[in-house]
């Protein structure tokens, strides 16, 4: 691990639980999550078994939307405070500065994701879903929103403003996700394949989320995550230029 | 220790530090002197390893700045001119993180003990978006020594604090030049003059002067100000009164009086042909040398 990473870590994760932002958010999340699997089992009395993958496929989208309200802060402000400029002079590197904060992001996203486990144990209470769909519904949503969140970092590094870097990545995001669709509006069938390769949900919708884990989907989410964070970098170095 | 070597910084055709080259030494205070503007951040910038020089170089305890960019950094505690806070941390978290950022070996001993030196324990536990702004500076500068640097560099520490803080700010600059090598910048002549064991003055990026505060001053007092008042004269009377005296270079009416430029000393007869031509001297006192007094001087005589 590179030096000084965990210490940034920690500061983050710290700055989360301290922070109503961080609360409010999990508690919209819990809401709508809540909400949903309500009216879900409603139907599962009736009309088609309870999905399990129900509440991973609903924070695909929701992601596209809390992500970046997750990570607007990380690094807008420290440019805004001037905190920066020392950590920037502090005997550590730039990559460990930008890890650090996309680890606690993603730590916090993962504590999320753990309270809605709940309703897989009520699922399990009351009947018996697929726990292989359930697995890889989770793992996926899982890396998923390690994409969402490097993106959400590389935007907050972008700008002293963190509304729009808040902003700016929930568009891309949106447009991240919105490829999976590509196919209802492009003609030409080998386009369509190729934008919905480069989107986000085409990695989740039809592999993880209906039970299939395949490498290609993993090193896709890897990749964002790298590129993303390997441009974030890039850009925080690019402070030193101004 | 601090070796400037030629260091030049340019921010596209603009050049911000033109190769500027000086010392300092273990246990000395060195004072960058000069006004808004004149490269004093952008020259600390490269020494703390924020920025890279564009051409020169800097050796920080023997490392250079660019070459050994982590090692320097090691060995540097910066306090920038806004001090940089978060706002959402106690002040001993606060400067807890810095201590484990920097690889302080026992961080919460430390701490404590740097809190104690900058009269913060009482406020441990204080958020510090809640710290006055003498506080803040306190802090920054707890940030800034919590790995005990042999370097310590300072951007404009007593800008935007009270009188009686300021006095504070200095005298512990001063401490710190016992122990350590303590650049730190400033636009207030008088301040330089107080803390610093040598003086460096910059204008426009180039250094115009340097020196301890005793040899700038006799360099740069080779003349002097008045300031006269005089009643029953008028303005050209008076001018021209003032200016037939020996030694006097100029003469410029200002509110009431004159101010009057002086190769020696003629307050006495300036008395005495005021009294003499029959006025009344209502007012006579030396005008201290403004920063930009000795700026024009300095770049005037340069020419």
């Amino acid at each position: 691990m590179l030096r000084g990473t965990g210490t940034i870590f920690w500061r983050e994760v710290g700055q989360y639980f301290a922070s109503p932002v961080a609360y409010l958010i999990a508690f919209a999340l819990l809401l709508l999550t809540g909400l949903l699997f309500n009216s879900d089992l409603t139907f599962s009395l009736t009309q088609k078994p309870a999905d399990p993958a129900l509440i991973p496929s609903f924070l695909a989208l929701a992601m596209v939307f809390f992500a970046p309200l997750l990570t607007m802060r990380m690094l807008a402000e420290e440019s805004r405070e001037g905190t920066l400029e020392l950590l920037l002079t502090a005997p550590v590197s730039d990559t460990a500065v930008v890890i650090g904060k996309f680890l606690s992001a993603w730590f916090y996203y993962t504590i999320l994701l753990l309270l809605t486990f709940t309703y897989q144990f009520i699922l399990l209470a009351i009947t018996q879903p697929d726990l292989g769909l359930a697995v890889s519904a989770y793992i996926g949503i899982w890396l998923y929103g390690g994409a969402t969140l490097a993106v959400g970092l590389l935007f907050s590094s972008l700008t002293e403003n963190q509304i729009v870097a808040a902003f700016l990545s929930m568009s891309v995001l949106l447009l991240l996700w919105l490829g999976d669709i590509a196919g209802e509006i492009v003609a030409n069938l080998d386009l369509a394949r190729v934008l919905r390769q480069l989107s986000l949900g085409g990695h989740f919708s039809t592999s993880f989320a209906v039970g299939l884990l395949r490498a290609e989907d993993v090193a896709y989410y890897a990749g964002i995550m790298v590129v993303m964070l390997f441009i974030t970098t890039r850009i925080v170095e690019s402070h030193r230029w101004r | 220790m601090i070796e400037v070597h030629k260091l030049t910084k340019r921010y596209g055709y603009h050049l911000a530090v033109d190769q500027i080259s000086f010392e300092a030494h273990p246990g000395e205070v060195v004072g960058l002197l000069g006004p808004n503007g004149a490269g004093k951040t952008t020259t600390m910038r490269m020494l703390t390893g924020f920025m890279p020089p564009s051409e020169g170089s800097a050796r920080i305890a023997g490392f250079d700045v660019l070459a050994d960019s982590l090692e320097v950094r090691r060995r540097v505690g910066y306090l920038p001119e806004r001090v940089p806070v978060y706002p959402d941390m106690t002040v001993k978290g606060y400067v807890t993180f810095w201590a484990k950022l920097r690889g302080v070996e026992k961080p919460r001993a430390r701490v404590d003990a740097v809190l104690e030196r900058v009269h913060l324990t009482d406020r441990r536990n204080t958020l510090v978006r809640n710290l006055s702004k003498g506080l803040r500076q306190r802090l920054g500068l707890a940030q800034a020594l919590v790995h005990d640097p042999p370097i310590v560099i300072l951007d404009e520490p007593t800008i935007g604090i009270d009188p009686q803080q300021v006095i504070e700010v200095r005298e512990a600059v001063r401490d710190l030049g016992k122990h350590h090598t303590v650049l730190f910048s400033t636009h207030i002549l008088s301040e330089a003059e107080q803390v610093c064991d040598r003086v460096v003055i910059i204008n426009r990026g180039k250094i115009i002067a340097q020196g301890t505060p005793d040899t700038l001053r006799t360099q740069l007092q080779h003349g002097l100000s008045l300031y006269v008042e005089i009643a029953g004269a008028g303005k050209e009377a008076g001018a021209k009164l003032l200016k037939a005296l020996t030694g006097v270079e100029s003469v410029t009416a200002q509110g009431n009086g004159f101010v009057v430029r002086a190769r020696t000393d003629v307050r006495g007869e300036v008395a005495d042909r005021v009294t003499r031509a029959g006025y009344r001297l209502l007012e006579l006192r030396p005008v201290a040398m403004t920063l930009e007094d000795i700026f024009l001087d300095l770049v005037g005589r340069g020419k």
